[in-house]
Protein backbone atom coordinates (compact mmCIF):
# COMPACT_ATOMS: atom_id res chain seq x y z
CA UNK A 1 0.00 0.00 0.00
CA UNK A 2 2.89 2.53 0.69
CA UNK A 3 4.16 1.87 -2.73
CA UNK A 4 0.82 2.62 -4.41
CA UNK A 5 0.58 5.97 -2.51
CA UNK A 6 4.34 6.86 -3.16
CA UNK A 7 3.74 5.98 -6.68
CA UNK A 8 0.43 8.53 -6.53
CA UNK A 9 2.46 11.14 -4.95
CA UNK A 10 4.99 10.82 -7.81
CA UNK A 11 1.89 10.89 -10.64
CA UNK A 12 0.68 14.05 -8.93
CA UNK A 13 3.80 15.81 -8.62
CA UNK A 14 4.56 15.02 -12.13
CA UNK A 15 1.52 16.39 -13.19
CA UNK A 16 2.27 19.71 -10.87
CA UNK A 17 5.39 19.66 -12.80
CA UNK A 18 3.85 19.22 -16.03
CA UNK A 19 1.81 22.53 -15.10
CA UNK A 20 5.24 24.41 -13.71
CA UNK A 21 6.74 23.58 -17.66
CA UNK A 22 3.53 24.80 -19.38
CA UNK A 23 3.75 28.12 -17.43
CA UNK A 24 7.41 28.74 -18.09
CA UNK A 25 7.17 27.74 -21.60
CA UNK A 26 4.47 30.21 -21.94
CA UNK A 27 6.41 32.90 -20.42
CA UNK A 28 9.39 32.09 -22.47
CA UNK A 29 7.12 32.03 -25.60
CA UNK A 30 5.36 35.78 -24.73
CA UNK A 31 9.12 36.90 -23.62
CA UNK A 32 10.33 35.67 -27.14
CA UNK A 33 7.22 37.33 -29.05
CA UNK A 34 7.82 40.57 -27.10
CA UNK A 35 11.20 40.99 -27.83
CA UNK A 36 10.82 40.66 -31.77
CA UNK A 37 7.84 43.04 -31.62
CA UNK A 38 9.57 45.73 -29.21
CA UNK A 39 12.53 47.53 -30.91
CA UNK A 40 13.98 50.06 -29.02
CA UNK A 41 14.14 53.63 -31.63
CA UNK A 42 16.24 56.59 -30.52
CA UNK A 43 14.43 59.28 -30.57
CA UNK A 44 15.72 61.83 -33.67
CA UNK A 45 17.52 64.80 -31.89
CA UNK A 46 19.66 67.74 -33.62
CA UNK A 47 19.42 70.03 -36.23
CA UNK A 48 17.56 68.33 -39.16
CA UNK A 49 14.48 68.59 -41.84
CA UNK A 50 10.88 69.37 -41.26
CA UNK A 51 8.82 67.80 -43.28
CA UNK A 52 5.39 69.31 -44.25
CA UNK A 53 2.30 68.03 -45.99
CA UNK A 54 -0.08 69.81 -48.24
CA UNK A 55 -2.70 66.75 -49.73
CA UNK A 56 -5.85 67.95 -50.91
CA UNK A 57 -7.69 71.08 -52.08
CA UNK A 58 -6.00 73.62 -50.47
CA UNK A 59 -8.63 75.85 -48.28
CA UNK A 60 -9.19 77.97 -45.18
CA UNK A 61 -12.44 76.37 -44.30
CA UNK A 62 -13.25 77.41 -40.36
CA UNK A 63 -10.86 77.96 -37.63
CA UNK A 64 -10.62 74.64 -36.18
CA UNK A 65 -13.17 71.94 -37.37
CA UNK A 66 -15.50 70.21 -35.09
CA UNK A 67 -13.26 68.66 -33.06
CA UNK A 68 -10.90 71.95 -31.97
CA UNK A 69 -8.45 70.73 -34.49
CA UNK A 70 -7.03 73.14 -37.08
CA UNK A 71 -7.28 72.12 -40.57
CA UNK A 72 -6.62 72.82 -44.00
CA UNK A 73 -4.00 76.34 -44.63
CA UNK A 74 -4.34 77.01 -41.18
CA UNK A 75 -2.57 73.67 -40.04
CA UNK A 76 0.12 73.76 -42.50
CA UNK A 77 0.62 77.93 -41.78
CA UNK A 78 0.60 76.24 -38.00
CA UNK A 79 2.96 73.78 -38.60
CA UNK A 80 5.02 76.01 -40.62
CA UNK A 81 5.43 78.55 -37.76
CA UNK A 82 6.52 75.36 -35.49
CA UNK A 83 9.10 74.79 -37.38
CA UNK A 84 10.42 78.22 -37.94
CA UNK A 85 10.53 78.48 -33.99
CA UNK A 86 12.26 74.99 -33.63
CA UNK A 87 16.15 75.73 -33.50
CA UNK A 88 16.94 71.89 -34.84
CA UNK A 89 15.06 72.96 -38.19
CA UNK A 90 17.45 73.95 -40.67
CA UNK A 91 15.61 73.43 -43.94
CA UNK A 92 12.01 72.32 -44.64
CA UNK A 93 10.24 69.84 -47.29
CA UNK A 94 6.90 70.77 -48.22
CA UNK A 95 5.32 67.56 -49.68
CA UNK A 96 2.59 69.17 -52.04
CA UNK A 97 0.05 66.74 -53.87
CA UNK A 98 -2.78 68.99 -53.89
CA UNK A 99 -4.76 70.56 -57.13
CA UNK A 100 -4.54 73.86 -55.91
CA UNK A 101 -7.31 75.90 -53.79
CA UNK A 102 -8.81 79.27 -52.87
CA UNK A 103 -6.82 82.29 -53.33
CA UNK A 104 -6.65 83.60 -49.68
CA UNK A 105 -5.60 80.12 -48.62
CA UNK A 106 -2.93 79.34 -50.93
CA UNK A 107 -1.48 83.23 -50.45
CA UNK A 108 -1.60 82.61 -46.17
CA UNK A 109 0.78 79.20 -46.99
CA UNK A 110 2.58 80.76 -50.14
CA UNK A 111 3.64 84.32 -48.00
CA UNK A 112 4.49 81.75 -44.64
CA UNK A 113 7.00 80.17 -47.13
CA UNK A 114 8.52 83.03 -48.21
CA UNK A 115 8.96 84.49 -44.16
CA UNK A 116 10.98 81.04 -44.16
CA UNK A 117 13.17 81.53 -46.39
CA UNK A 118 13.56 85.23 -45.27
CA UNK A 119 14.79 83.79 -42.41
CA UNK A 120 17.64 81.72 -44.00
CA UNK A 121 15.99 78.42 -43.96
CA UNK A 122 15.87 76.62 -46.87
CA UNK A 123 12.34 75.35 -48.28
CA UNK A 124 12.15 72.34 -50.89
CA UNK A 125 9.15 71.56 -52.68
CA UNK A 126 8.27 67.62 -53.34
CA UNK A 127 5.72 67.62 -55.68
CA UNK A 128 3.60 64.22 -55.83
CA UNK A 129 0.72 63.03 -58.35
CA UNK A 130 -0.37 66.83 -58.62
CA UNK A 131 0.65 70.33 -57.92
CA UNK A 132 -1.19 72.25 -60.34
CA UNK A 133 -2.69 76.15 -59.80
CA UNK A 134 -2.50 77.26 -56.58
CA UNK A 135 -0.66 73.65 -55.70
CA UNK A 136 2.24 74.86 -57.87
CA UNK A 137 1.78 78.49 -56.49
CA UNK A 138 2.70 76.82 -53.09
CA UNK A 139 6.05 75.55 -54.64
CA UNK A 140 6.69 78.62 -56.97
CA UNK A 141 7.19 80.04 -52.65
CA UNK A 142 10.16 77.92 -52.06
CA UNK A 143 14.15 77.65 -52.95
CA UNK A 144 13.94 74.83 -54.68
CA UNK A 145 11.34 72.60 -56.90
CA UNK A 146 11.56 68.91 -57.04
CA UNK A 147 8.98 66.96 -59.22
CA UNK A 148 8.50 63.46 -60.89
CA UNK A 149 8.52 62.86 -64.13
CA UNK A 150 4.71 62.05 -64.10
CA UNK A 151 3.95 65.00 -61.51
CA UNK A 152 0.73 67.01 -63.34
CA UNK A 153 1.73 70.22 -62.58
CA UNK A 154 1.06 73.59 -63.76
CA UNK A 155 -2.33 74.80 -64.70
CA UNK A 156 -1.39 78.55 -63.78
CA UNK A 157 -4.47 80.55 -63.59
CA UNK A 158 -7.89 81.39 -61.55
CA UNK A 159 -11.36 80.38 -62.09
CA UNK A 160 -14.54 81.28 -60.39
CA UNK A 161 -17.37 78.88 -61.20
CA UNK A 162 -21.22 79.06 -60.73
CA UNK A 163 -23.83 76.42 -62.71
CA UNK A 164 -26.26 78.40 -64.31
CA UNK A 165 -29.92 76.49 -63.48
CA UNK A 166 -31.87 79.45 -65.09
CA UNK A 167 -33.96 76.35 -68.15
CA UNK A 168 -34.08 73.75 -64.94
CA UNK A 169 -36.03 76.26 -63.09
CA UNK A 170 -38.00 77.77 -65.60
CA UNK A 171 -39.09 74.15 -66.39
CA UNK A 172 -40.34 73.10 -62.80
CA UNK A 173 -41.89 76.54 -62.87
CA UNK A 174 -39.42 77.44 -59.68
CA UNK A 175 -38.98 81.89 -59.29
CA UNK A 176 -36.50 83.19 -56.36
CA UNK A 177 -37.62 85.81 -54.06
CA UNK A 178 -34.48 88.21 -54.31
CA UNK A 179 -34.13 91.10 -51.82
CA UNK A 180 -31.05 92.65 -52.54
CA UNK A 181 -29.63 96.10 -51.49
CA UNK A 182 -27.26 96.32 -54.15
CA UNK A 183 -27.01 94.98 -58.13
CA UNK A 184 -24.37 92.47 -57.72
CA UNK A 185 -25.41 91.22 -54.17
CA UNK A 186 -26.68 88.46 -56.55
CA UNK A 187 -23.51 88.19 -58.61
CA UNK A 188 -22.83 84.45 -58.48
CA UNK A 189 -26.75 83.14 -58.84
CA UNK A 190 -27.59 80.19 -60.25
CA UNK A 191 -31.50 80.84 -61.16
CA UNK A 192 -30.75 83.19 -63.77
CA UNK A 193 -28.05 84.35 -66.78
CA UNK A 194 -25.24 86.58 -65.21
CA UNK A 195 -25.20 89.95 -66.75
CA UNK A 196 -22.58 91.94 -68.88
CA UNK A 197 -21.46 93.63 -65.88
CA UNK A 198 -21.55 91.05 -63.58
CA UNK A 199 -19.24 89.16 -65.94
CA UNK A 200 -17.08 92.31 -66.43
CA UNK A 201 -16.59 92.71 -62.09
CA UNK A 202 -15.80 88.95 -61.81
CA UNK A 203 -13.20 89.02 -64.86
CA UNK A 204 -11.69 92.23 -63.17
CA UNK A 205 -11.18 90.07 -59.75
CA UNK A 206 -9.69 87.29 -62.07
CA UNK A 207 -7.67 89.40 -63.64
CA UNK A 208 -6.38 90.87 -60.62
CA UNK A 209 -6.00 87.49 -59.13
CA UNK A 210 -4.37 86.05 -61.89
CA UNK A 211 -1.80 89.19 -62.01
CA UNK A 212 -0.71 88.41 -58.30
CA UNK A 213 -0.42 84.60 -58.89
CA UNK A 214 2.01 85.44 -62.03
CA UNK A 215 4.05 88.23 -60.28
CA UNK A 216 4.53 85.73 -57.02
CA UNK A 217 5.17 83.51 -59.95
CA UNK A 218 7.77 85.66 -60.83
CA UNK A 219 9.09 86.54 -57.26
CA UNK A 220 9.55 82.99 -56.14
CA UNK A 221 11.13 81.55 -59.04
CA UNK A 222 13.08 84.55 -59.52
CA UNK A 223 11.82 85.02 -63.43
CA UNK A 224 10.32 87.65 -65.25
CA UNK A 225 6.78 87.91 -65.58
CA UNK A 226 6.68 88.35 -69.12
CA UNK A 227 8.57 84.56 -69.52
CA UNK A 228 5.49 83.09 -66.55
CA UNK A 229 3.13 84.49 -68.79
CA UNK A 230 4.14 82.98 -72.11
CA UNK A 231 3.10 79.59 -70.01
CA UNK A 232 0.44 80.73 -67.97
CA UNK A 233 -2.88 80.48 -69.78
CA UNK A 234 -3.87 77.11 -67.55
CA UNK A 235 -2.04 74.32 -69.65
CA UNK A 236 -1.06 71.57 -67.47
CA UNK A 237 2.06 69.80 -67.75
CA UNK A 238 3.85 67.26 -66.60
CA UNK A 239 7.63 67.20 -64.68
CA UNK A 240 9.71 67.12 -67.38
CA UNK A 241 7.68 69.54 -69.25
CA UNK A 242 7.76 71.80 -66.23
CA UNK A 243 11.52 71.75 -66.04
CA UNK A 244 11.81 72.25 -69.83
CA UNK A 245 9.68 75.93 -69.11
CA UNK A 246 12.06 76.45 -65.72
CA UNK A 247 8.77 76.12 -63.90
CA UNK A 248 10.70 73.45 -61.06
CA UNK A 249 14.33 72.74 -60.54
CA UNK A 250 15.15 69.01 -61.26
CA UNK A 251 12.71 65.91 -61.75
CA UNK A 252 13.11 63.70 -58.62
CA UNK A 253 11.39 61.50 -55.86
CA UNK A 254 10.79 63.14 -52.22
CA UNK A 255 14.60 61.03 -51.02
CA UNK A 256 15.88 63.63 -53.43
CA UNK A 257 14.01 66.51 -52.12
CA UNK A 258 15.13 66.05 -48.71
CA UNK A 259 18.75 65.49 -49.58
CA UNK A 260 18.47 68.58 -51.49
CA UNK A 261 17.11 70.60 -48.54
CA UNK A 262 20.52 68.94 -46.51
CA UNK A 263 22.66 70.40 -49.08
CA UNK A 264 20.85 73.39 -48.98
CA UNK A 265 21.18 73.99 -45.38
CA UNK A 266 25.01 71.99 -45.02
CA UNK A 267 23.15 69.09 -43.50
CA UNK A 268 25.35 65.70 -43.00
CA UNK A 269 23.43 63.23 -44.85
CA UNK A 270 22.02 61.03 -41.98
CA UNK A 271 20.53 64.22 -40.31
CA UNK A 272 17.26 63.97 -38.95
CA UNK A 273 13.97 64.22 -40.70
CA UNK A 274 11.55 65.18 -38.61
CA UNK A 275 7.80 64.26 -39.77
CA UNK A 276 4.21 65.42 -38.68
CA UNK A 277 3.55 64.16 -35.37
CA UNK A 278 0.75 61.41 -36.03
CA UNK A 279 -0.25 60.35 -32.37
CA UNK A 280 -3.19 57.85 -32.84
CA UNK A 281 -5.42 60.65 -30.96
CA UNK A 282 -4.46 62.90 -33.02
CA UNK A 283 -5.39 60.61 -36.22
CA UNK A 284 -8.87 59.44 -35.39
CA UNK A 285 -9.93 62.81 -34.77
CA UNK A 286 -8.15 64.60 -37.68
CA UNK A 287 -9.71 61.65 -39.58
CA UNK A 288 -13.54 62.59 -38.02
CA UNK A 289 -12.22 66.12 -38.46
CA UNK A 290 -11.70 65.67 -42.16
CA UNK A 291 -14.62 63.97 -42.28
CA UNK A 292 -17.40 66.56 -40.79
CA UNK A 293 -15.01 69.44 -41.85
CA UNK A 294 -15.79 68.33 -45.65
CA UNK A 295 -19.58 67.64 -45.21
CA UNK A 296 -21.91 69.90 -47.00
CA UNK A 297 -25.74 69.80 -46.88
CA UNK A 298 -27.06 69.22 -50.33
CA UNK A 299 -27.45 71.67 -52.71
CA UNK A 300 -26.30 73.93 -50.20
CA UNK A 301 -23.79 75.24 -52.94
CA UNK A 302 -26.52 75.21 -55.54
CA UNK A 303 -29.03 77.71 -54.75
CA UNK A 304 -26.75 79.90 -52.57
CA UNK A 305 -23.45 79.92 -54.18
CA UNK A 306 -20.04 79.97 -52.53
CA UNK A 307 -18.52 82.67 -53.97
CA UNK A 308 -14.84 81.30 -54.64
CA UNK A 309 -12.22 82.65 -56.73
CA UNK A 310 -9.51 79.09 -56.84
CA UNK A 311 -5.87 78.69 -58.49
CA UNK A 312 -7.31 75.61 -58.97
CA UNK A 313 -6.40 72.59 -61.52
CA UNK A 314 -10.39 71.20 -62.79
CA UNK A 315 -9.79 67.53 -63.14
CA UNK B 1 -4.85 17.01 8.74
CA UNK B 2 -1.81 17.35 10.81
CA UNK B 3 1.79 16.84 9.57
CA UNK B 4 1.79 13.39 11.03
CA UNK B 5 -1.21 12.25 8.66
CA UNK B 6 0.24 14.07 6.06
CA UNK B 7 3.89 11.92 5.95
CA UNK B 8 1.46 9.18 6.41
CA UNK B 9 0.25 9.35 2.66
CA UNK B 10 -3.18 8.60 3.72
CA UNK B 11 -4.73 11.24 1.46
CA UNK B 12 -3.11 9.79 -1.43
CA UNK B 13 -5.25 6.71 -1.27
CA UNK B 14 -8.44 9.64 -2.84
CA UNK B 15 -6.21 10.15 -5.48
CA UNK B 16 -5.32 6.45 -5.89
CA UNK B 17 -8.74 5.18 -5.30
CA UNK B 18 -10.40 7.92 -8.30
CA UNK B 19 -8.18 6.48 -10.89
CA UNK B 20 -7.98 2.91 -10.05
CA UNK B 21 -11.38 1.76 -8.11
CA UNK B 22 -14.16 4.65 -7.44
CA UNK B 23 -15.97 2.33 -5.11
CA UNK B 24 -13.09 1.82 -3.02
CA UNK B 25 -12.62 5.46 -3.08
CA UNK B 26 -16.52 6.33 -1.92
CA UNK B 27 -15.59 3.66 1.15
CA UNK B 28 -12.48 5.26 1.73
CA UNK B 29 -14.14 9.14 2.12
CA UNK B 30 -16.77 7.80 4.37
CA UNK B 31 -14.25 6.62 6.65
CA UNK B 32 -12.83 10.42 7.25
CA UNK B 33 -10.06 9.14 8.21
CA UNK B 34 -8.56 12.09 6.94
CA UNK B 35 -11.88 14.19 5.87
CA UNK B 36 -11.72 14.09 2.11
CA UNK B 37 -14.12 17.11 1.75
CA UNK B 38 -11.78 20.04 1.65
CA UNK B 39 -8.79 17.58 0.32
CA UNK B 40 -10.99 17.00 -2.58
CA UNK B 41 -11.30 20.73 -4.04
CA UNK B 42 -7.63 20.57 -4.59
CA UNK B 43 -8.56 18.61 -7.56
CA UNK B 44 -10.88 21.22 -9.72
CA UNK B 45 -8.07 23.85 -8.39
CA UNK B 46 -5.78 22.06 -10.57
CA UNK B 47 -8.36 21.71 -13.08
CA UNK B 48 -9.13 25.61 -13.57
CA UNK B 49 -4.96 26.10 -14.07
CA UNK B 50 -4.84 22.75 -16.07
CA UNK B 51 -7.99 24.10 -18.69
CA UNK B 52 -6.03 27.56 -18.52
CA UNK B 53 -2.53 26.33 -19.23
CA UNK B 54 -4.37 23.93 -22.25
CA UNK B 55 -6.22 26.75 -23.42
CA UNK B 56 -3.13 29.20 -23.83
CA UNK B 57 -0.81 26.74 -25.05
CA UNK B 58 -3.23 26.29 -28.11
CA UNK B 59 -3.97 30.22 -28.12
CA UNK B 60 -1.55 32.77 -29.17
CA UNK B 61 0.45 33.39 -26.22
CA UNK B 62 0.07 37.19 -25.31
CA UNK B 63 1.05 39.07 -21.60
CA UNK B 64 -2.71 38.99 -20.41
CA UNK B 65 -1.40 35.31 -19.71
CA UNK B 66 -0.52 36.58 -16.65
CA UNK B 67 -3.90 37.97 -16.06
CA UNK B 68 -5.50 34.87 -16.55
CA UNK B 69 -2.89 32.54 -14.24
CA UNK B 70 -3.58 35.55 -11.56
CA UNK B 71 -6.86 36.35 -11.06
CA UNK B 72 -8.48 34.42 -14.19
CA UNK B 73 -7.06 30.90 -12.33
CA UNK B 74 -9.14 32.26 -9.19
CA UNK B 75 -12.18 33.09 -11.26
CA UNK B 76 -12.03 29.82 -13.32
CA UNK B 77 -12.06 28.10 -9.96
CA UNK B 78 -14.39 29.59 -8.46
CA UNK B 79 -17.15 29.02 -11.79
CA UNK B 80 -15.53 25.28 -11.34
CA UNK B 81 -16.82 25.27 -7.79
CA UNK B 82 -20.26 26.73 -8.57
CA UNK B 83 -20.68 24.31 -11.31
CA UNK B 84 -19.86 21.49 -9.13
CA UNK B 85 -21.86 22.67 -6.51
CA UNK B 86 -25.27 23.06 -8.70
CA UNK B 87 -24.74 20.03 -10.77
CA UNK B 88 -24.17 17.80 -6.87
CA UNK B 89 -26.96 19.40 -5.57
CA UNK B 90 -29.21 18.28 -8.84
CA UNK B 91 -27.95 15.23 -8.67
CA UNK B 92 -28.86 14.84 -5.18
CA UNK B 93 -32.46 15.64 -5.74
CA UNK B 94 -32.54 13.45 -8.67
CA UNK B 95 -31.73 10.88 -6.34
CA UNK B 96 -34.01 11.66 -3.47
CA UNK B 97 -36.53 12.20 -6.36
CA UNK B 98 -35.36 8.04 -6.79
CA UNK B 99 -36.39 7.45 -3.60
CA UNK B 100 -32.69 7.17 -2.39
CA UNK B 101 -31.54 9.37 0.95
CA UNK B 102 -29.63 11.92 -0.17
CA UNK B 103 -25.86 12.90 0.91
CA UNK B 104 -24.36 16.25 -0.37
CA UNK B 105 -21.42 16.57 1.29
CA UNK B 106 -20.32 13.03 0.07
CA UNK B 107 -21.63 13.80 -3.46
CA UNK B 108 -19.30 16.92 -3.89
CA UNK B 109 -16.45 14.91 -2.77
CA UNK B 110 -16.96 12.55 -4.84
CA UNK B 111 -17.85 14.97 -7.55
CA UNK B 112 -14.09 16.77 -7.25
CA UNK B 113 -12.96 13.31 -7.12
CA UNK B 114 -13.89 12.39 -10.38
CA UNK B 115 -12.51 15.28 -12.44
CA UNK B 116 -9.18 13.84 -11.39
CA UNK B 117 -8.74 12.62 -14.87
CA UNK B 118 -8.90 16.17 -16.75
CA UNK B 119 -5.65 16.71 -14.90
CA UNK B 120 -3.79 14.21 -17.39
CA UNK B 121 -5.10 15.85 -20.29
CA UNK B 122 -2.13 18.19 -20.26
CA UNK B 123 0.57 16.28 -19.86
CA UNK B 124 -1.04 13.75 -22.66
CA UNK B 125 -1.46 16.81 -25.40
CA UNK B 126 1.34 18.73 -24.27
CA UNK B 127 3.83 16.61 -26.53
CA UNK B 128 1.20 17.47 -29.68
CA UNK B 129 1.23 20.84 -28.81
CA UNK B 130 4.77 21.03 -28.81
CA UNK B 131 5.38 19.21 -32.11
CA UNK B 132 2.64 21.10 -33.12
CA UNK B 133 1.05 17.38 -34.65
CA UNK B 134 -2.83 18.83 -34.68
CA UNK B 135 -2.66 19.56 -31.06
CA UNK B 136 -6.28 20.82 -31.74
CA UNK B 137 -7.50 17.35 -32.65
CA UNK B 138 -5.61 15.72 -29.62
CA UNK B 139 -6.71 18.06 -27.26
CA UNK B 140 -10.43 17.41 -28.13
CA UNK B 141 -9.74 13.81 -27.68
CA UNK B 142 -8.13 13.16 -24.70
CA UNK B 143 -10.84 15.83 -23.05
CA UNK B 144 -13.39 13.41 -24.48
CA UNK B 145 -11.66 10.78 -23.06
CA UNK B 146 -11.06 12.17 -19.70
CA UNK B 147 -14.87 13.22 -19.92
CA UNK B 148 -16.25 9.62 -20.09
CA UNK B 149 -13.34 8.47 -17.50
CA UNK B 150 -14.98 11.20 -15.26
CA UNK B 151 -18.37 9.86 -16.01
CA UNK B 152 -17.53 6.37 -14.71
CA UNK B 153 -15.66 7.52 -11.48
CA UNK B 154 -18.76 9.68 -10.24
CA UNK B 155 -21.65 7.09 -11.57
CA UNK B 156 -19.15 3.89 -9.92
CA UNK B 157 -19.39 5.90 -6.99
CA UNK B 158 -23.16 6.66 -6.64
CA UNK B 159 -23.41 2.95 -7.55
CA UNK B 160 -21.64 2.35 -4.03
CA UNK B 161 -23.19 5.35 -2.56
CA UNK B 162 -26.41 4.31 -2.57
CA UNK B 163 -25.79 0.81 -3.32
CA UNK B 164 -27.41 0.31 -6.54
CA UNK B 165 -26.98 -1.20 -9.99
CA UNK B 166 -24.79 1.19 -12.24
CA UNK B 167 -27.39 1.28 -14.98
CA UNK B 168 -29.56 3.52 -12.63
CA UNK B 169 -26.73 5.26 -11.01
CA UNK B 170 -25.94 6.92 -14.37
CA UNK B 171 -29.44 7.65 -14.80
CA UNK B 172 -29.23 9.33 -11.67
CA UNK B 173 -26.16 11.00 -12.85
CA UNK B 174 -27.31 11.98 -15.99
CA UNK B 175 -31.02 13.28 -15.43
CA UNK B 176 -30.10 16.70 -14.36
CA UNK B 177 -27.87 17.05 -17.44
CA UNK B 178 -31.58 15.89 -19.44
CA UNK B 179 -33.91 18.28 -17.48
CA UNK B 180 -31.67 21.49 -17.29
CA UNK B 181 -31.14 20.47 -21.41
CA UNK B 182 -34.92 20.57 -21.94
CA UNK B 183 -35.22 23.84 -19.78
CA UNK B 184 -32.39 25.44 -21.59
CA UNK B 185 -33.91 24.42 -24.66
CA UNK B 186 -37.24 25.61 -24.37
CA UNK B 187 -36.31 28.90 -22.72
CA UNK B 188 -34.15 29.74 -26.09
CA UNK B 189 -37.22 28.58 -27.84
CA UNK B 190 -39.65 31.01 -26.29
CA UNK B 191 -36.70 33.85 -26.23
CA UNK B 192 -36.26 33.23 -30.02
CA UNK B 193 -40.04 33.62 -29.86
CA UNK B 194 -39.99 36.62 -27.76
CA UNK B 195 -37.22 38.75 -29.92
CA UNK B 196 -39.06 37.88 -33.23
CA UNK B 197 -42.58 39.01 -31.79
CA UNK B 198 -41.03 42.27 -29.90
CA UNK B 199 -38.94 42.82 -33.44
CA UNK B 200 -42.17 42.02 -35.61
CA UNK B 201 -44.01 45.48 -33.53
CA UNK B 202 -41.68 47.88 -34.75
CA UNK B 203 -41.91 46.53 -38.19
Amino acid sequence: MERERKLTVAILAMLILVAVIAIVDISFKIEEKRSREIKLVMPDTGAGVGIVRVEGPIELSAPSGPFGLPSGAESIVKRLDALAKDSSIKAVVIRINSPGGTVAATQEIYEKIMKLRKKNIPVVASMGDVAASGGYYVAAACNHIVANYGTVTGSIGVIAYSPNLRRLFDKFGIQMNVIKSGKYKDILATHRDMTSEERALLQEMIDSSYGKFVKDIAAGRNMSESDIIKIADGRVMSGSTALQNKLIDQTGTFEDAVMKARELASLDEDSPVYEESTSPFNEIFGQLNRFMGNRNMPGSGMLYPVYKLEYRYMQ
Amino acid sequence: MNLEKFRSLSWADFFLYSLIDPRALYRRVKQKDPDAFWISFIVPLFESLSGILLLSLLGRESAFFYYKISYGWILVFLFTFIKILIYTSLVDVAAQFSGLKGNIRELITLMNFSMLPALFVLPAAYPFIVGDFVPLFFYVLFSLACFIWHILIIVQSISEMHTIEFGRAFLIYLMPAVVTGIILLLTGIMLVINTAGYISTFM
